[in-house]
């Protein structure tokens, strides 16, 4: 795995215990709480939901660290899940393709996106959110408010399916995982997206184009919720307008909650993996509870408030 | 013409055992200070020497961690910078504290605005005594003015009125002509000449030698954070007190200048360079080990220069020529390539990446040099931010130490490390040792000398004219976007570089 935890790729200085330290003990708590939290069926589930959120928190992740945020992922999954069921495909041998065409089309919004922000200087919250609405009124176009079509039976195995006992989302998310840990923290790239996130002027001053570097950023994102949006569609298994919704703020809030600065430059991929793994426990125990759902909602506001206080102590310090 | 409202006394402001202490660094150690009323009071010092913490200690926007302040007699610690206020201490920082959409009547009066007997603010009181305030300082403005349409100059002297409104005795100027032209300096020391007549004790920072022996009676100089001494003016020199500032003699400063070879060709070439609203028409040429300075007050274009020629703001015209080919559609990326440094003037904002550690800041321009098929090499970056830091003798424990914990000095070492690692042709480096200690000054003047003797071209920005002169075998002269003129040799003074810099060089 590509976790920063060696000396020599460690950029920043991490505390890098915490958010283990949050894991194991929200783990913790939820066993005690209920024993059967532990057993492999409900781990699998819990595995199963956190995968599509920790692949849009991989790309939110890199347009996080260039100061950036984008609000557009979660409608950008809908919009591929139309997509993807607008083939009404019934061969498996038609997944390529619609991955293909999915991913492209992600691609294009992504390049919008970055476009926006670094040609434009639109602001990264007005363009990606006009972006959003944009795709929405796109998809309520194509549907007309109510989404037919199918998949191929196959993607219902990428979202549910399990290979020895190990969710196939999950396989898939680590798989992003390593090559996006490889890209940000070991690749010349990934050198250049924490310089232009850090300092976006010196950046350029050192000869990195830094605009191109904020629209790739964008771009991975995108492409990152492309392909969350369709392995989210195989696990609901039917298409809906609002596949993945919420999935922008939740995104945020655990890129935020793994250490990633909204103001950009410092964080890490672990720290944003393990963020969105520490929000779907924390849901995960408020059904534990028997809490209604809405409460979810007050507990994401607080963690919010919490880690927003401690990054801004720590950077006091 | 002297108001009841003054008190003339001697010893307005008297400060003893001073000591001022900031995490990790000692600001001011044990000083003494004292300045009459009725006198214009010199303090000087080098970057970082501790006069701004003297200032503000001064004003009571810092509490020492030792020492008595006597102002006007009496023993005071002041809790806030309003106390010292009310007491009749006014200090005008470099950066003017004036609200641009209000007039200039309004500014004056901030806070403090006349009333009527309803309450409301009464303008017509107002704007006459603004016009009062303006008469005194021997100076015509129009107190309806809005602050954003009048001069820098003018600014200041609303900046002056404003401590007029109330009762002053004790006026702090912190480099107040460092903005201003040669016509508006004399109007200034006009109106200081005037507040000194009244009794007023003037407290004066400046770099420029040349103010102290006008407009001074007295002298102290900081050094380190330290009192390294109080004269009359009168009965010094000129390289008396610079010796005094620095600490040593001149001659230790600056390493002897050399003379580039005479038959080289230029290694920079430049024609009728322009880049508005800032860079007019330039053209001059750079030779290899040469150090050559670029000099004029702030505004005058010269850091825009450097980024028009970096290829980090666009050119409208002109022709330039790097190593003898041409560089007419320059990125950063291409200067760079082509060997080709700039270090920047603000190395916070457009140098260091702050959050990212020594080697990555080091190797930063040149990322493709150590990107292997599978990452970048960090073995072999670490070693070349190891050897800039053996070449450059920069003070840190490791390559992979944080930047930002780093002194000024060896900040400013990393980047000569970062810049003279990548190229070798040539350096603009601007305002290379803003902010940084006397040591490590000199350690960086060494370094110039050694990159110049390697061959490099250097083009020194600077604003600190003693320095132009110490180290440059010629000066560029700009003023308002254009070069307008060029000294030489021994001809290299501060004199002749401010003649230029302020007055046409046509006649």
């Amino acid at each position: 795995m590509s976790e920063p935890a060696s000396k020599s790729t460690a950029l920043v200085p991490v505390k890098r215990l915490a958010l283990p330290a949050a894991m194991l003990a929200l783990v913790g708590f939820a066993a005690v709480l209920q024993p059967s939290f532990l057993s492999p069926s409900n781990l699998q589930d819990i595995l199963t939901q956190a995968a599509p959120l920790g692949i849009v928190v991989l790309g939110q992740a890199f347009v996080v660290l260039v100061r950036g945020l984008d609000l557009s992922v979660a409608s950008l999954m809908a919009t591929v899940a139309v997509i993807a069921t607008a083939f009404n495909a019934t061969d498996d041998a038609m997944i390529p393709v619609i991955f293909a065409v999915a991913i492209g089309f992600s691609a294009l919004v992504g390049l919008t996106n970055g476009l926006l922000v670094t040609k434009r200087n639109v602001s990264p919250f007005l363009a990606t959110l006009a972006i959003m609405i944009v795709l929405q009124g796109l998809r309520f176009y194509y549907t007309q408010g109510a989404p037919a079509g199918s998949l191929p039976s196959g993607f219902r195995f990428l979202g549910t399916g399990r290979i020895a006992g190990i969710p196939v989302n999950m396989i898939a998310f680590a798989v992003l995982f390593v090559v996006l840990g490889w890209l940000l923290h070991k690749s010349a790239f990934g050198r250049k997206v924490y310089i232009t996130g850090g300092n976006p002027v010196s950046a350029d001053l050192v000869g990195i184009r830094s605009d191109r570097v904020t629209i790739l950023c964008y771009v991975i994102c995108s492409v990152m919720a492309g392909i969350a949006g369709l392995f989210l569609v195989g696990f609901v298994g039917t298409v809906d307008n609002w596949v993945g919704r919420g999935y922008e703020l939740d995104s945020i809030v655990a890129v935020v909650i793994g250490g990633v600065a909204l103001s950009g430059g410092t964080g890490t991929l672990w720290g944003a993996a393990s963020g969105a793994l520490i929000l779907i426990l924390l849901f995960n125990i408020v059904i534990i509870l028997g809490l209604p759902v809405q409460a979810q909602l007050i507990i994401k506001g607080i963690i919010i408030i919490f880690a927003a206080a401690l990054f801004a102590r720590a950077r006091a310090q | 013409m002297a108001g009841a409202w003054i008190g003339r006394r001697a010893g307005m402001i008297e400060l003893e055992g001073i000591t001022k202490v900031f995490p990790g660094v000692k600001s001011l150690d044990s000083v003494d200070f004292e300045a009459r009323s009725g006198e214009v009071h010199a303090l000087l010092g080098e970057n970082g020497a501790g006069k701004s913490t003297l200032i503000k200690t001064i004003a009571g926007a810092y509490i020492p961690e030792e020492g008595t302040i006597r102002f006007d007699g009496e023993e005071r610690s002041w809790s806030s910078p309003g106390e010292s206020k009310d007491a009749g201490i006014h200090v005008i920082y470099q950066e003017f504290v004036l609200f641009p959409e209000l007039s200039v009547a309004e500014n004056i009066f901030i806070g403090e605005a006349p009333k009527t007997r309803f309450g409301t603010i009464s303008y017509a009181t107002m704007y006459s005594r603004a016009s009062d305030i303006l008469d005194r300082l021997g100076h015509s403005l129009d107190p309806r003015a809005l602050v954003r349409e009048i001069s820098i100059a003018d600014q200041q002297m609303v900046e002056i009125a404003k401590a007029l409104v109330g009762e002053v005795k004790l006026l702090v100027l912190d480099e107040p002509t460092a903005l201003l032209s040669e016509r508006e300096a004399n109007l200034l020391f006009e109106c200081v000449m005037r507040l000194r007549e009244d009794g007023v004790c003037i407290i004066y920072i400046s770099h420029r030698l040349e103010e102290i022996f006008r407009i001074a009676d007295r002298v102290t100089v900081l050094k380190d954070g330290k009192l390294a001494g109080v004269r009359q003016v009168s009965q010094m020199d000129r390289d008396q007190l610079v010796e005094m500032m620095v600490g040593r003699e001149l001659t230790d400063v600056f390493p002897p200048k050399v003379l580039p070879g005479k038959d080289t060709a230029p290694v920079l070439s430049v024609r009728n360079l322009r880049a508005p609203p800032l860079v007019r028409d330039v053209s001059f040429d750079l030779y290899p080990g040469e150090v050559a300075g670029l000099a004029g007050l702030v505004g005058a274009g010269r850091s825009a220069v450097a980024h028009a020629l970096f290829g980090s703001l666009a050119r409208t015209d002109g022709a330039v020529m790097l190593a003898g080919e041409s560089f007419n559609n320059p990125s950063p990326r291409e200067a760079i390539d082509r060997g080709f440094g700039f270090l920047t003037e603000d190395r916070k904002a457009e140098g260091l990446m702050l959050l990212l550690d020594i080697s990555v800041n080091v190797t930063a321009p040149a990322i493709h040099e150590f990107s292997t098929g599978v990452g970048m090499n960090r073995t072999a970056e670490i070693q070349a931010a190891q050897d800039e830091i053996q070449r450059f003798r920069i003070a840190v424990p490791s390559p992979l130490g944080d930047v930002s914990k780093l002194s000024g000095g060896n900040q400013q070492k990393i980047l000569f490390g970062r810049w003279s690692r990548a190229c070798h042709r040539m350096l603009i480096l601007d305002e290379p040792t803003r902010g940084v200690d006397v040591g490590a000054k000199v350690e960086i003047y060494e370094i110039i000398r050694k990159l110049a003797d390697e061959g490099a071209g250097i083009l020194v920005i600077s604003s600190e004219l003693l320095e132009v002169v110490g180290l440059c075998t010629r000066v560029l002269v700009m003023r308002e976007g254009r070069i307008s003129g060029e000294v030489t040799g021994d001809a290299v003074s501060e004199t002749s570089i401010m003649r230029l810099a302020t007055v046409s060089a046509a006649a």
